[in-house]
């Protein structure tokens, strides 16, 4: 299991388990560039600049949302409640403005703040009582989807351009948005790989009866990493508004599932201690670039359907391969 | 009439029983209010939910002569949830059934057992599929907006905005719903009459989000469309953010359906040309009266087991 705590191991081993790792990076490069080529191949106008920067602007929320989920499933969790907690702090965001008359800083720091309750909420709870954070946040899914629903009296809210500076093209057709997400999805990569607290994640993902055993408490950066997810989730709602101008209650419905196969397209573990940010970045450009793929192609809804599950499923079982030989290796 | 009435109940109960020939069911329904189970698709999206309220207002007002259970599903494509609470409403012996189905076809097999156990059924909003219907040799009166014509009148003022031969595009909503295809094919029949081309017709899930991204691939692989159909007004909002998007504001037109709140500012400002108003809160009144007549067992007034109530036009201009 050393390949996977990089930081720690002897140096060739090192040098290798950092092999494996441009292995993969190559790899997901490879299915990317497939796919651009194919949907170039069928399609008149998908290879063009203004493609691929409407794509880049449309991917921010559910690029910030892969991050921390990645991280929640590098320590052996998921999150189902995404899609509600990113519904519910957008719901929070318009009562503020548009029935309290809060300006848009402290009316997005809200929705911020109820995103990140509702992630401390299922992490502190999974970790008080032990119980599988699948099931705990499930019913916060539940919860927050309700809330959202409660706040908002069921309707689309117009909020206007308040927002429209985040998802409005800064320099060649590019998002201040995607910008952010990106500056999230470095510094996470960073964490994960040069920080104490990383190498604790992992540790806890792979054993953790072993972290406590070495003396540290797991329970507060298990809590941490929901609430960051949640935060994570408030961000792409605020993405998510500046992009469509409107509250609705029932965006992100089934949002979980895309971010999770994101992440699981980039080889992260869903056993926990395996993880990249790089490659859930490949596994969301994968998936982004396959809806927008198909969507120009103007296939219809079962094709489309019938071809993300199938590309979900064979990145796993390639990565699966990928895994056993690297152990082999190892 | 050996029970205790009060004298709101003593009046419609002399009546009925004065005009009685076999009317034990009536006479039984005077004493106790018939109870009327409203089920919607839902209760999340806005249209269902002033349906909801609209029915809820009317019983209040006409709170003696019946007794209201509204329910609904999470989301639209819940169709298994709906069905659970179908039979539940059949497991508490309701008199009347007024439903928005989440499936023109699925929900059949468990309206039929309605009928079966001398449930009243009225069909709102989305319609069962006849075919489906006459198979199980079931009547089922529709109330409702007739979606077709209704897409139409938003696509003909439209395509009086548009020059003969432009491109446009077509964001529908589910497409296994009824009320989806009508409004495509409504969207269809007004631009072939333009003499518009139709260059791709994809689903928006009747979603926001879902619909911006596809309306931006839209975009982008026909660069020249100059209108997209949106099947309600929450995909023709996210079609409007992709056309903001694409840097394309005022060169796309952009129409929806249903009228909701959040497209109001957008219609005053021009980013949306016009949508449909189909009165949503008076639709499950008019089911709920259907509903009550067919207890009452007088005539519902159906030509050809439709009752139509209206679609107007809203347009962005005064």
């Amino acid at each position: 299991m050393k390949t996977t705590t990089a930081g720690q191991a002897p140096a060739p081993a090192r040098h290798r388990a950092s092999l494996a790792v441009l292995g993969t990076y190559l790899g997901l490069a490879a299915a990317l560039l497939i796919l651009i080529v194919l949907f170039s191949c069928l399609s008149s106008h998908f290879w063009s600049y203004s493609t691929f920067s409407t794509i880049a602007n449309q991917i921010p929320d559910l690029m910030v949302l892969a991050v921390g989920m990645t991280f929640v499933l590098i320590i052996g969790g998921i999150d189902l409640s995404v899609g509600s907690v990113l519904a519910l702090a957008a719901s929070a965001l318009s009562v503020a403005i548009l029935s309290w008359g809060w300006g848009p800083l402290p009316a997005g720091l809200l929705g911020l703040a109820c995103a990140a309750l509702a992630g401390t909420v299922t992490g502190s709870i999974t970790v008080a009582w032990r119980i599988p954070s699948f099931i705990v946040s499930l019913g916060v899914l539940e919860m927050a989807r309700g809330a959202a629903y409660q706040l908002t009296g069921s309707r689309t809210a117009y909020i206007g351009d308040a927002y429209a500076w985040l998802a409005d093209p800064l320099l060649w057709g590019i998002s201040p948005a995607f910008l952010i997400a990106l500056a999230v999805t470095v510094l996470a990569q960073l964490v994960l790989t040069r920080s104490v607290f990383g190498r604790q994640l992992i540790g806890i993902g792979t054993n953790e009866e072993a972290v406590r055993l070495a003396g540290i408490d797991p329970r507060p950066s298990k809590v941490l990493v929901f609430t960051v997810m949640g935060l994570l989730a408030g961000v792409a709602a605020l993405f998510q508004l500046s992009r469509l101008e409107a509250a609705d209650p029932n965006a992100g419905a089934g949002l979980e599932l895309q971010v999770i196969a994101a992440v699981v397209i980039g080889g992260t573990s869903l056993m926990g201690g395996r993880g990249s940010v790089v490659s859930t970045f490949f596994g969301v450009l994968i998936i982004s670039v396959l809806a927008a793929g198909l969507a120009q192609v103007g296939a219809n809804e079962p094709t489309k359907r019938i071809i993300t599950g199938a590309v979900i499923v064979i990145a796993v079982v390639l990565d699966t391969y990928r895994t056993r030989r690297a152990r082999g290796r190892g | 009439m050996k029970r205790p009435c009060t004298g709101r109940w003593l009046v419609p109960a002399l009546l009925s029983s004065l005009f009685a020939l076999g009317p034990i069911d009536s006479a039984l329904a005077a004493a106790n209010p018939p109870k009327v189970a409203l089920v919607m698709k839902s209760l999340a999206n806005e249209f269902f939910l002033t349906m909801e309220n609209g029915a809820k207002a009317y019983q209040q007002q006409h709170s003696g002569e019946f007794e209201l259970v509204a329910n609904g599903i999470k989301n639209e494509t819940d169709t298994a949830a709906q069905i659970a609470i179908v039979e539940q409403m059949i497991a508490s012996h309701v008199d009347a059934l007024v439903i928005a189905p989440a499936d023109s076809k699925a929900l059949v097999p468990v309206i039929k057992k309605a009928a079966d156990a001398g449930i009243k059924v009225v069909n709102i909003d989305n319609r069962l599929d006849p075919a489906v219907l006459d198979s199980k040799q079931l009547q089922v009166p529709f109330v409702g907006p007739d979606n077709q014509a209704g897409a139409f009148k938003v696509g003909e003022y439209l395509g009086q905005q548009l020059n003969a031969g432009d491109a446009v595009g077509i964001i529908e909503g589910v497409p296994t719903t009824t009320n989806a295809q009508q409004r495509t094919t409504g969207f269809r029949q007004a631009m072939d009459a333009a003499k518009m081309t139709i260059v791709s017709v994809q689903s928006g899930n009747w979603e926001m989000a879902p619909a911006q991204q596809v309306a931006a691939a839209m975009l982008s692989e026909y660069p020249d469309i100059k209108a997209l159909l949106a099947g309600n007004d929450n995909m023709a909002l996210g079609a409007v953010s992709a056309v903001r998007a694409a840097g394309k504001a005022g060169q796309v037109k952009v129409v929806g359906y249903d009228n909701i709140q959040a497209i109001a500012p957008m219609l005053k400002d021009g980013r949306v040309l016009a949508t449909a108003e189909q009165y949503a809160d008076r639709q499950a009144v008019y089911g709920i009266e259907a509903a009550l007549k067919l207890v009452k067992g007088q005539d519902t007034g159906a030509q050809s087991g439709v009752i139509v109530t209206p679609v107007d036009l809203v347009t962005g201009k005064p």
